[in-house]
């Protein structure tokens, strides 16, 4: 009980050491939320890329739409097949190679790597939202003279989202549990903050808990917010 | 009005349609019968091009539909569809659908199309279903609505794809009556159909389509009571 009490001082009090934890995990959601924006916006870009390009007849495909989807299909196997952790290696030390070890840049690393990386998962996740959609919904639509672009702003995009909101939620808590491993490039965030307590204070199991806690209550948080998304996108599926 | 000249469609192998000319004037009711696979449902989709013929031309309006580089979406405008499964937009409700397309191609501002779509509403006898969402309504109901969101465009030709093929016996007639009623007020409407009873009593022309070719073509009076047409025979002595 003794041992557990000075463990708490030592890894909360002890020479302000809560700042570690409180400064780690504003850097975790910075870099959470910032990668899930760009990561939505890459990937619903490259999934209607994709599905435009596959819905459209063989001969009507323009040569832009064909040279765009091969670009994208490349993306998607470069960032598929390859290990996160690797991407922000190659991002920090070969990209961002000249730049000084600035908290700053090193945020905006890694909001990049992890954007990029999330993209092409969200993209398929969308593209296969996109796919589950009745035909007939855009044959409607290109019936009352509305245009492929309208018709997937208006019909497609908001129906495929509600489909795929489970899958992308899921995507989501991977990307803010994955980025723990930004500790690789020396950010300071939750995990490496717990790092840093746990080396200067020679106790492991406080902190490392701390942090799962922490992680755990982040996900049931975003798990809860997700809930309260979907039910109000269900709205039209009420009998 | 529109003018199909050597129309053919074939889907690899497959020729759907061969070499069909047909021409459909103002005002007519063209009713298109025949065995499934005749190619009937294809012809139509043409017509609007929401399937690619592989050659022939079709000229509406003084248009070609066909053209390469034509405004299609500026002239499917003028073209309403309705369809077997209704494709109501799931995401909107009854009186969203409705006002989706004038509003989006800025034909009415949202105050206009939301009055145009209450009297459609009301010409249904729907409008306690506006704020609905299409889930909530019934086959019937459904196609009623997709009736009408097509005449929220003001179209010069309806093109009706098997629309009571997808209902309840029941509710085939409330959605027969409102194509009647269109009928009677003066619409150009090209129906492909399974409903001998509306082919006989709408119709101004019926088409009996087999093998991708019209076989026949006639007034209902003759084309029910004198088909000449072997095939013809043998396929309104099992329907009728």
């Amino acid at each position: 009980m003794e041992s557990i009490k000075s463990g708490f001082y030592q890894t909360f009090i002890l020479d302000n050491n809560y700042q570690y934890f409180i400064r780690g995990i504003e850097i975790t959601l910075l870099v959470t939320v910032f990668a899930l924006v760009l990561g939505l916006v890459l990937g619903v870009l490259v999934a209607i890329i994709r599905s435009a390009h596959d819905q459209q007849p063989k001969n009507k495909r323009g040569i832009v739409l064909r040279v765009l989807n091969l670009l994208c299909k490349v993306y998607l196997t470069v960032i598929r097949g390859t290990p996160m952790m690797v991407q922000l290696l190659i991002m920090w030390f070969v990209v961002w190679a000249s730049s000084r070890a600035t908290d700053g840049n090193m945020v905006r690393c890694a909001v990049l790597s992890f954007g990029i990386n999330s993209g092409a998962y969200v993209a398929e996740i969308v593209r296969s939202g996109i796919m589950s959609i009745d035909k007939g919904q855009m044959e409607a639509g290109r019936s009352l003279g509305l245009s492929y672009v309208k018709t997937m702003r208006f019909i497609i995009i908001p129906q495929a989202f509600k489909n795929v909101l489970p899958a992308l939620g899921n995507e989501l808590i991977t990307l803010l549990k994955e980025t723990s491993i930004v500790t690789v490039i020396g950010l300071k965030d939750l995990t490496k903050g717990a790092m840093i307590v746990v080396a200067n204070t020679y106790q492991a199991l406080i902190p490392y808990v701390a942090i799962a806690a922490i992680y755990l209550t982040m996900v049931m948080l975003l798990t809860w917010l997700l809930g309260i998304m979907e039910r109000r996108l269900r709205k039209s599926d009420i009998r | 009005m529109i003018y199909v000249k050597d129309l053919s469609k074939t889907f690899g192998d497959n020729q759907v349609i061969s070499h069909i000319d047909a021409h459909i004037k103002p005002g007519e009711k063209v009713v298109i019968v025949g065995p499934s696979g005749s190619g009937k449902s294809t012809f139509l989709r043409c017509l609007n091009l929401l399937e690619q013929p592989t050659s022939g031309t079709i000229t509406f309006d003084g248009q070609e539909v066909t053209a390469p580089h034509g405004d299609i979406n500026h002239i499917r405008q003028h073209m309403g569809m309705v369809f077997q499964h209704f494709n109501l937009f799931a995401n909107l409700t009854v009186k969203k659908n409705i006002m989706l397309a004038p509003v989006q191609l800025k034909l009415m501002t949202k105050e206009q199309a939301e009055e145009e779509a209450m009297r459609l509403l009301r010409l249904v006898n729907l409008e306690d279903k506006a704020d609905s969402y299409p889930v909530q309504l019934s086959g019937g109901q459904k196609q009623r609505i997709a009736i009408v969101r097509s005449l929220a465009m003001k179209p010069k030709v309806m093109l009706f794809d098997e629309p009571t093929s997808a209902l309840d016996p029941e509710m085939v007639g409330e959605v027969l009556e409102l194509m009647k009623k269109l009928a009677d007020d003066g619409m150009t409407m090209v129906v492909v159909t399974h409903e001998m009873g509306f082919a006989r009593e709408v119709a101004t022309r019926v088409l009996f389509m087999d093998g991708g070719v019209i076989k026949e073509e006639n007034t209902p009076e003759e084309f029910f009571s004198h088909p000449r047409d072997v095939r013809l025979q043998e396929f309104l002595s099992k329907v009728l």
